[in-house]
């Protein structure tokens, strides 16, 4: 029997959203620490991202990232589909006791795709929206700062973005430790301190998100 | 009158198989294709045997009654496999093997056919291993073995408590191996309902696709039995709901001689009885008597918890009565003392119809840890049917029916005394005598099913020019016709008697009178009883639903009905041998000490009856048992 | 042991056959003995049917001692029932309370088709074991049993996986009906023993590729296949199919 390309087979598939997940996981757990530079000063905070956007290699880490991003969502829409193709009727109750599952690990699809249309309208929120301009020492930059505090006055927003990172923290709770196992590291030995690890990043991710909306609406005094 | 040529091979006892081998005439690999032959089963017997003849290249069929071949009733045994390694050092060989068998078997069986079977049983265990069988091993990467109830020699090789799930596996992973190649096609949910014999040979089978209800037809030049054992006659047994005794019913009435019908062992080491509804007993695995001890109070009428009663109010009667194999006394014996205790009133639990299985001392000796290591799959499966710790408190056991000895009778070559039918397993009579000891019913299934079909099948299909047919033919539509009649005729009863209840009516018949022990006035009885009760079963049973359709009622009806006949054979056999030997126990026939007195000079012959027609008496043929090497003796276990 | 008797109320999956859409039915259940196993209480509910007329529930079981894998039966959305490692042959009554309503329907799947009310077609876990579920030795060309020691540690591991019984509750328990589990308990059971590990490359290849053929669903990590397993079979396994997979596709030529 001709055994199919590896990309195309079920166990490839997951490879890759794992593998693009990898990436993911590490790219958000930045991004939050960029953000917490909020909690330093205006001028750190513009500093970096100043530094970030003037690389000559963003475009490229740019396209890299969009790629992952849409090969994650991509393939996970795949084979959700073909997944629910291959369950055909459900079960009128879903196992639970001693046979549940958790609550993350069934419903990633879910909070994946809220997860998507928050990252889009982030972007275009913060990357594509308004743009101001600050100066230090002679270098003018974006004023990204500034837009962040004006975003996060508006309490729906604010709602909406806490509801979103904490969704982030549950795709990440399940995750994280399912990376481990897609990829094959599995064994009595290790696997809990995976499992350990993956809940603590997944939160440690989430919770140092929601630092930065939380702070400015309640804390922030221009 | 049969013709019952045993075809035993001249010369030596250690040379008989493998100058039988050379003599026997070969198919030559290109022809083997152009002969077909039909599989019924596919357990230990008719996996390895599918398996090693389409690895011959011979063009396989095989039918399972279930929805995969791997559900199999030999999936269910526990204790594990013989074979003659001798790998502990402790004095074995192919002769000991060979003698334990016969032995063990109270020198019922033939001396030819056993000895081959411990020949092989070491080919057996490398095949099995090549295979991925995940035999116990030690530390050293080599294999373990543990003792056996009937042998001084620890010769059994094991999986865990699951030695036949895995022996099962690696036969139907041989086999599917075979089916992705093609050349195995594989029906399953088939069973087989009639044989079809054309110029006197087995030509072919008729089955009902149980999905659908069709009555099918399928040709072959050669067929084979491997459809195990006929317990389930008793209703409550240790077999699996599924098995029946309609293939070799059926064959027997196409004139296969059936050998030993009564010839039912009894297993010592089952859960007792706990309610009406209860639908199949379980089995403890034998090997829980080498650590546990066996024992019921020494007063009649006991009535304290076993944790206090002292040690000098309990009998450890298999201790007590045959001090040098102790506990580990074969099957029939251990069985009968444990009705003894019952009957004589020191029974134990609610039912009082049990004994105690104690690991108390077990425990002590070597800590809760091995013994879990060693049975914790046991004691767990224990626990979940009775709701009792057996850690703490004794196991309550009762004999249960297990395994029938008795089967289609075959020749040195496996082949039933219809030229081209085949019986391999526990389906045929062979190897085991009056009494089979612990894990030798695998060693045989696969025996029979690796290495000696695959040798003797060959020269059956040169040796005899066969027309070609096909399913036109009308020994096959008549067939059909038949049994599409008798479905019919099934279904149109419409009485007010489930199935079940009629089974259930037929089991205690059989377990009162042709049960552990038995004599002349009971089996007179079920002699008149049996016959009464099929009677009522054809006129008052109630089949609901359809024959073109998934119809379980009909199923188990077919095979009750079939049961309903072999049942009463069982009583022939049973009322004609009036000695006591191995689970034949005649109560006219015991020693003073109730110890069963086999009858060797009028009986040391296999039983086979032949089928005469509707209404007619079985008639006896006797193949006489000649005993070259050993030397018969009373058997002792003292 | 007790004489206790409970009632129940049975909702229950019912399918005449493959073709037809199935519903709920909806049975009362009198004095089942706590000591009944689930099954006997079919058998129990099965005979009322009959006495009454009707048509009795077509379901599955064999060997009713937790060993066959033939017992499927999803209750209340378990697969064998609520609790572990326990196939729902061994399920026993006393587990449920007095007045409990339970919801029993067939291990779904697109590859288990429904054949007849709880019964279901599970012969694609056949097919999977047939396209390399074994190892390539004929009979007869076996060497000695001892003349490759294995180490106690591997065999202990390949007969854990190889305690599956096939009864495809992994499947059943799984949102997108991966046989995952199944498939990789073969793959473990063979490939860690130096008999299997010849073919292991093929065998992988060769078993998720018919995997997938038949439509089983990918595995999302979820855990419901090990915690439904009768066998307890691990999820360690999958993870030992994923790397086995992952290095034989780079491998293959």
């Amino acid at each position: 029997m001709a055994s199919t390309g590896f990309f195309s087979s079920s166990i490839g598939k997951k490879y890759l959203i794992g593998l693009t997940a990898i990436f993911i996981s590490l790219f958000v757990f930045t991004h939050m620490l960029g953000n917490m530079l909020l909690f330093v000063s205006p001028e750190v905070y513009n500093g970096y991202s100043h530094k970030l956007l003037t690389n000559p290699l963003i475009v490229l880490i740019e396209l890299f990232f969009l790629a992952l991003f849409l090969t994650h969502v991509l393939y996970t829409i795949k084979t959700t589909l073909e997944n629910k193709e291959a369950r055909g009727q459900r079960f009128t109750i879903t196992t639970s006791g001693a046979k549940a599952v958790t609550f993350s690990s069934k419903t990633m699809i879910y909070h994946g795709a809220l997860i998507f249309v928050f990252l889009v309208l982030h972007l275009l929120t913060f990357k594509y929206g308004q743009i101001y301009e600050a100066t230090y020492n002679g270098v003018v930059m974006r004023d990204l700062h500034r837009l962040v505090i004006e975003v996060f006055q508006i309490p729906s927003y604010v709602v909406w973005y806490v509801i979103a990172v904490f969704l982030l923290g549950l795709h990440l709770h399940h995750g994280v430790q399912s990376i481990f196992q897609t990829l094959g590291f599995n064994q009595p030995r290790y696997t809990p301190a995976i499992r350990k690890i993956g809940l603590t990043y997944a939160w440690v991710v989430a919770i140092g998100y929601m630092f930065q909306p939380l702070y400015v609406f309640f804390f922030y005094q221009q | 009158m049969l013709k019952l040529d045993s075809k035993i091979p001249g010369g030596p006892l250690e040379q008989k198989w493998e100058t039988h081998k050379f003599q026997m005439k070969l198919v030559n690999p290109a022809n083997k294709r152009k002969y077909s032959v039909i599989v019924v089963g596919t357990g230990l017997a008719g996996a390895s045997a599918s398996a090693s003849l389409a690895e011959l290249g011979y063009e396989v069929k095989t039918f399972t009654i279930h929805d995969s071949p791997r559900r199999a009733h030999s999936i269910a045994a526990q204790g594990g496999i013989n074979a003659a390694k001798n790998y502990t050092n402790d004095g074995d060989s192919v002769y000991r093997l060979f003698y334990d068998t016969i032995k063990g078997g109270d020198f019922r069986a033939r001396e030819a056919n056993v000895y081959r079977l411990a020949e092989v049983s070491n080919s057996i265990i490398d095949q099995c291993v090549a295979q991925g069988v995940p035999f116990a091993r030690d530390y050293g990467g080599l294999l373990d073995n543990r003792s056996f109830g009937g042998s001084q020699v620890s010769r059994t090789f094991y999986a865990r408590g699951q030695t036949g799930q895995q022996l099962l596996i690696g036969a139907y992973q041989a086999m599917m191996r075979q089916v992705g190649l093609g050349t195995i096609k594989l029906f399953n949910r088939r069973e087989m309902l009639d044989l079809v014999t054309v110029d006197g040979a087995a030509r072919g089978i008729i089955t009902r696709n149980l999905v659908t209800g069709a009555i099918e037809s399928h040709v072959a030049d050669a067929v084979i039995l491997a459809t195990g054992g006929y317990g389930n006659v008793f209703f409550l047994s240790t077999n699996a709901k599924a098995c029946n005794g309609t293939a070799v019913w059926k064959a027997y009435k196409k004139g296969a001689g059936f050998g030993n019908p009564c010839f039912t062992q009894i297993h010592p080491t089952c859960i007792p009885v706990s309610g009406h509804y209860q639908s199949k007993l379980t089995l403890m695995s034998e090997s829980l008597r080498n650590d546990g001890r066996v024992w019921v109070p020494k007063k009649v009428g006991e009535t304290r918890p076993p944790a206090e009663i002292p040690e000098e109010d309990r009998d450890y009667y298999l201790e007590r009565v045959y001090p040098s194999f102790g506990n580990l006394a074969p099957r029939d014996v251990s069985s009968r003392q444990a009705k003894f205790a019952c009957d004589a009133g020191r029974g134990v639990g609610q039912s009082k119809m049990a004994v105690y299985l104690d690991f108390k001392d077990a425990i002590k000796r070597l800590g809760k840890a091995k013994i879990e290591e060693r049975y914790g799959n046991l004691f767990q499966m224990y626990e979940k049917i009775t709701d009792e710790n057996p850690y703490e408190v004794p196991m309550r056991i009762f004999p249960a029916v297990h395994y029938t000895m008795g089967g289609l009778w075959v020749d040195y070559n496996l082949m039933s005394t219809v030229p081209g039918l085949h019986v391999l397993g526990e389906a045929n009579f062979s190897d085991h005598g009056a009494n089979r000891l612990g894990a030798s019913a695998l060693m045989q299934g696969l025996a029979d099913g690796y290495f000696v079909i695959p040798y003797t099948i060959g020269d059956y299909l040169v040796g005899n020019k066969l027309p070609k047919i096909d399913a036109s033919h009308e020994a096959f539509r008549a067939a059909e016709a038949e049994a599409k009649a008798r479905t019919q005729k099934l279904l149109s009863i419409k009485g007010s008697q489930t199935v079940d209840e009629m089974h259930m009516k037929l089991g205690k018949l059989m377990w009162d009178h042709v049960g552990m022990s038995r004599n002349e006035a009971g089996l007179k009885k079920a002699l008149i009883e049996i016959p009464k009760l099929r009677d009522q079963f054809w006129q008052d049973i109630r089949i609901p639903g359809e024959g073109m359709e998934l119809n379980q009622e009909l199923e188990k009806a077919g095979r009750v009905a079939d049961f309903l006949e072999l049942g009463e054979l069982m009583a022939h056999d049973a009322l004609h041998r009036t000695e006591s030997c191995g689970g034949h126990f005649r109560e006219e026939s015991q020693t003073e000490d109730n110890e069963a007195k086999r009858d060797d000079e009028n009986f040391a012959y296999a039983g086979v009856w032949e089928y005469k027609g509707q209404g007619k008496a079985p008639e006896l043929n006797k193949e006489q048992l000649v005993f070259e090497r050993i030397h018969l003796a009373t058997r002792s276990y003292k | 042991m007790s004489d206790k008797s409970i009632n129940l109320t049975l909702k229950i999956w019912r399918q005449k056959n493959a073709n037809e859409i199935g519903h709920f039915e909806t049975h009362p259940v009198k004095d089942i003995s706590t000591d009944m196993s689930f099954l006997e209480m079919f058998d129990l509910l099965n005979l009322h049917i009959i006495k009454a007329g009707g048509v009795p529930i077509a379901f599955d079981s064999d060997c009713r001692e937790g060993i066959c894998g033939m017992c499927s039966m999803t209750i209340n959305g378990n697969p064998h029932g609520p609790d572990r490692e326990t196939a729902t042959c061994q399920l026993h009554m006393r587990r449920f309370s007095d007045g409990d309503t339970i919801v029993v329907e067939p291990f779904r799947a697109k590859a288990f088709p429904v054949l007849k009310d709880l019964c279901t077609d599970r012969s694609s876990l056949d097919r999977m074991i047939a396209a390399g579920g074994f190892v390539s030795v004929n009979t007869g060309s076996a060497q000695d049993g001892n003349a490759l020691p294995v180490p106690k540690q591997d065999s202990d591991l390949a007969m854990d996986a190889a305690a599956c019984i096939g009864c495809g509750a992994c499947v059943a328990a799984c949102k997108n009906a991966s046989a995952m589990l199944f498939v990789s308990a073969k793959v473990s059971h063979l490939g860690l023993l130096p008999q299997g590990a010849v073919e292991k490359e093929r065998r992988v290849l060769n078993m998720v590729a018919q995997m997938d053929k038949e439509k089983f669903g990918s595995c999302t990590n979820t855990g419901a296949c090990e915690a439904a397993c009768p066998k307890a079979i691990k999820m360690e396994n999958i993870a030992r199919m994923n790397r086995g997979f992952f290095s034989a596709s780079l491998t293959r030529r």
